[in-house]
């Protein structure tokens, strides 16, 4: 009888392996059933709402024909829609999220209340877009201390209501956020060259170096660096040029022998760069996906090293990456707040099933010299921006990027707001800077006026 | 006729029941046409027929017998509501030959002295089976074409042979012989070899779908042969063997042909047109069916090849829903289960059942877990769900062979004996 047992033994091992294996199988299709349907052609969308309630997406079974003209507009690239036309944006990537489906109830088709309920504010992110007037750019705002964007706007933009019958006539970069994706960051890459600095030989070493501008700078390899202004800043220690923005000094910084390339990679690659081709890594903005910064570090002393680490050239970085490096900064602690767009998402019975919350990334640079650096961008602010935006304790790094071979010039600016009640980083970019009179300290003013209202 | 013909009653009143149940519900979802009265004699019809029929057959329990035709009337049902209601004529009949193979094996496999005296014959009907296999089917492929769209897939005849060859010789076990330092059974060394042979002919047919069938018939009838009382197999030869099969396991994967790494690595939902097309099809009607389906007819998965075999348990979800799925494959657990409340009386019995118990639920597996994307999907079927005559037949016989273990006959082994002439009667001294 106890052989009988034996085989009885088997019997049921087999059986419970089996049932063990679908059990497992009906909890993976209980979790994926939304994702599978995502891909079922036959979808009911929720609505996607800012931060007030307001509308950014109408879902499947509203055409948005009740809203005024271009109301979507300035969200378009963001939140998108499930057309196909554009797969980075907020709609795309959460199609799962915004199906009015759920295992049990199956697709419904009407009154379902699956919703995605944004960080955003719409009417500041409206104001920011129509500040652009007639220019092309782009502008992103967060709260630092929580990781809530609340501004991300991109021109030009398209408003999804209206479809894409006209795609062919389509502006280039209609239909992505430029917030997400690499831009030649001009001078506004300092602050990194800063932070690389100052992990490097420490605050009291770097405040002790002086270089001289001249109105340019001849390399050893006999590569030559132009300093904005042709007649030279003089003798100059770090804090005079990071404000004056002086390439020569910079140059000159990163020829140093107490700046050995081998820790500048390091750090670099630590504040999230792809370096000298490395395969290009993204990070993730509720299913969006964010490019990370890449640059060229081959030899301190060689031209295209030098010119990436003041910010043209090779380097790339993108606008959420600069406004996230002010987190870090402006925090304190030199860990990266890191940005999210979702606050919370209902099912198809209107129950909250998810809720965004605060991440922070590991830490780049220390405590200290993330200190330093908020000292020296607040200083700079005092002193250059303080009537410019006037009401608030700023700390800035402006920037101007040489893009199609130095034929147009980008105008940049990231900052953050030194108020514990208002904790705000934000980058903006404006394109070809000499098409218009719009400048970026306008926007900024515009965009921190909308976000304290 | 019947031990006890109360409860004989009640299981056909309740598989009657079930039966009329699923029809309900097919006429309230798509009418009651011609085709559905057609689903409802033939279903009821063939109930009644076994009901009557069964009885003849003097068993000591009917459980497994109800169970079979409890499953084979629903997927009668099911395959006929597959895209609309029309009379699964073709399945049906294969039921009733499954039905027939199952009193086949039945009355073949009652007396386990006997059939441990045919050894040689299914070891002869293992290698008849791999030589027609490779002989007769097309290029290394494991179907032989008899042309009207029908078709036999002679290896599938070889699984009764092989459970049968696992669950005999297992007193051998204690009968080991010194080769070259080690002690081995001859017993174990043949069935060894032959299973290495199966696996070569499923290699070069292309149908390494089956292999986890007949490795876990082998590995059952493996484990009772090492476990069978004084056999003294140590706990470290033990482990070795799980070792050496795990190793398998692994560079089975690593060497495995091209078609079949791209189904291991390969991710679904970026190639839905290609490779993944019937498991993203699949997935899809399920997570459309939900718990309670779309209502029988109402699906969209008979647009895809091979809904009703391959991924037949993905289209009963879309129309029956994931709930009514899930009790038709516990209906199916049960009938291998039967075993565990009602023990077999003979170790020979007891491996058999373990061995068909292996070959149902791996080939379950297979098709469940492959056709949802939980391991690489493959072209076996569910027993006596998924339509295929060369299955049903096959799953049939297996069914009477468990059948036969709940109903043993226990008989002196007579020598066989072509022209033997009639045992001379004693006289009384």
């Amino acid at each position: 009888m106890k052989s009988i047992r034996r085989c009885q033994f088997l019997i049921s091992l087999f059986i419970v392996l089996f049932i063990a294996g679908m059990a497992a199988l009906v909890i993976k299709i209980h979790r994926e059933a939304k994702f599978y349907m995502t891909h079922s052609g036959t979808m009911s969308l929720g609505r996607v709402y800012d931060r007030h309630g307001d509308v950014l997406y109408t879902g499947t079974d509203d055409d948005g024909s009740s809203y005024p003209d271009n109301y979507f507009i300035d969200v378009g690239s963001l939140i998108g829609d499930d057309s196909g036309q554009m797969e980075n944006t907020l709609v795309a990537r959460n199609t799962d999220k915004l199906n009015n489906y759920s295992f049990t109830a199956g697709l419904v088709r009407e009154g379902g209340k699956a919703a995605i309920y944004t960080t955003l504010d719409h009417e500041a992110n409206r104001k920011v877009y129509d500040a652009f007037g007639s220019q092309k750019g782009c502008a992103v705002a967060y709260n630092y201390k929580t990781g809530e964007l609340l501004v991300c706007t991109s021109l030009p933009n398209i408003d999804v209501t209206k479809g894409y019958d006209d795609i062919a006539n389509f502006e280039s970069g209609t239909l992505i956020s430029k917030v997400m994706y690499g831009t030649v960051p001009g001078s506004t890459q300092k602050v990194s060259t800063v932070i690389t600095a100052l992990e490097i030989m420490g605050a009291d070493r770097l405040f002790a170096k002086r270089y001289t501008c001249e109105g340019h700078y001849t390399n050893k390899t006999g590569g030559v660096i132009d300093c904005h202004n042709i007649y030279g800043h003089g003798e100059q220690d770090i804090q005079q040029a990071l404000e004056n923005s002086c390439n020569p000094f910079f140059a000159q910084l990163v020829a140093d022998s107490d700046m050995p390339l081998n820790k500048i990679k390091k750090i670099y690659g630590k504040l999230g760069y792809a370096i000298n081709g490395e395969e290009m890594e993204y990070f993730d903005i509720d299913g969006i996906q964010c490019e990370r910064a890449s640059t060229t570090l081959e030899d301190t002393d060689d031209f295209r090293t030098q010119w990436g680490c003041i910010g043209q050239g090779d380097t790339l970085v993108s606008p959420m990456q600069l406004m996230m490096w002010q987190s870090a900064v402006a925090n304190g602690t030199g860990r990266m707040t890191m940005p999210h767009l979702i606050a919370k998402v209902t099912d198809v019975y209107g129950d909250v099933c998810e809720r965004g919350h605060t991440e922070f990334s590991e830490q780049l640079f220390t405590d200290d010299n993330a200190a330093c650096v908020r000292q020296m961008m607040l200083t700079n602010g005092a002193n250059h921006y303080s009537e410019l935006i006037p009401g608030y304790s700023l700390g800035v790094k402006s920037g101007t990027a040489q893009v199609d071979e130095g034929a147009k010039e980008n105008s940049l600016l990231v900052g953050f707001v030194d108020d514990e009640d208002f904790p705000i980083a934000f980058c903006i970019l404006i394109e070809d800077k000499d098409s218009g009179s719009v400048k970026t300290d306008q926007i900024a003013k515009t965009l921190l006026d909308a976000l304290s209202e | 006729m019947v031990n006890n013909p109360i409860a004989y009653l009640f299981s056909c009143i309740f598989v009657l029941g079930a039966h009329i149940a699923m029809l309900a519900n097919v006429m309230l979802s798509d009418g009651s046409g011609g085709s559905f009265v057609l689903l409802a004699a033939g279903v009821i019809g063939l109930d009644l027929v076994c009901f009557t029929v069964m009885p003849f057959f003097r068993q000591q329990s009917y459980t497994i017998d109800f169970m079979l035709i409890l499953v084979l009337n629903m997927s009668v049902i099911m395959q006929s509501c597959f895209g609309g209601v029309g009379f699964a004529v073709k399945h049906w009949i294969t039921c009733i030959v499954a039905l027939g193979a199952c009193r086949v094996g039945y009355l073949l496999c009652r007396d386990h002295k006997w059939l441990e005296m045919q050894k040689k014959y299914y070891y002869i009907g293992i290698g008849v089976l791999m030589l027609i296999t490779v002989l007769f089917t097309g290029s290394r492929s494991m179907w032989i074409n008899l042309g009207e769209n029908t078709s036999i897939q002679p290896s599938e005849f070889i699984k009764p042979l092989f459970v049968l060859a696992c669950a005999t010789s297992v007193t051998e076990q204690q009968k080991r012989h010194r080769i070259l330092g080690f002690n081995v059974v001859y017993d174990n060394l043949a069935l060894f070899g032959l299973t290495a042979a199966i696996c070569l002919m499923q290699w070069w047919c292309r149908d390494l779908g089956s292999l986890p069938t007949f490795v876990g018939i082998y590995a059952a009838g493996f484990l009772l042969r090492i476990c069978y009382p004084k056999t003294k197999f140590s706990k470290k030869s033990l482990v070795g063997a799980g070792l050496a099969l795990a190793l398998a396991a692994v560079l089975a994967v690593f060497f495995a042909p091209e078609y079949v790494r791209e189904r291991i690595f390969s991710d679904i939902w970026s190639d839905t047109s290609g490779n993944g097309y019937q498991q993203s099809k699949a997935l899809i009607a399920i997570a459309e069916g939900g718990w309670f389906g779309k209502g029988p007819t109402n699906g969209f998965l008979h647009e895809v090849f091979a809904h009703e075999n391959d991924i037949v348990f993905a289209t009963i979800c879309e129309e029956w829903g994931l709930l009514f799925a899930l009790m038709t494959v516990l209906a199916l657990i049960m009938m291998v289960a039967v075993p565990l409340i009602s023990p077999p009386r003979s170790y020979f019995h007891a491996t058999m059942s373990a061995c068909v118990c292996a070959a149902f639920t791996v080939q379950m597996a297979l098709n469940i877990f492959g056709s949802c994307n939980m391991i690489p999907f493959t072209g076996v079927t569910i027993p006596f769900i998924s339509s295929g005559g060369s299955s049903m037949l096959v799953s049939g016989l297996m069914i009477g062979m468990l059948s036969a273990c709940q109903s043993p006959v226990f008989r002196d082994p007579e020598p066989f004996r072509f022209n033997a002439e009639a045992p001379k009667r004693r006289r009384r001294a």
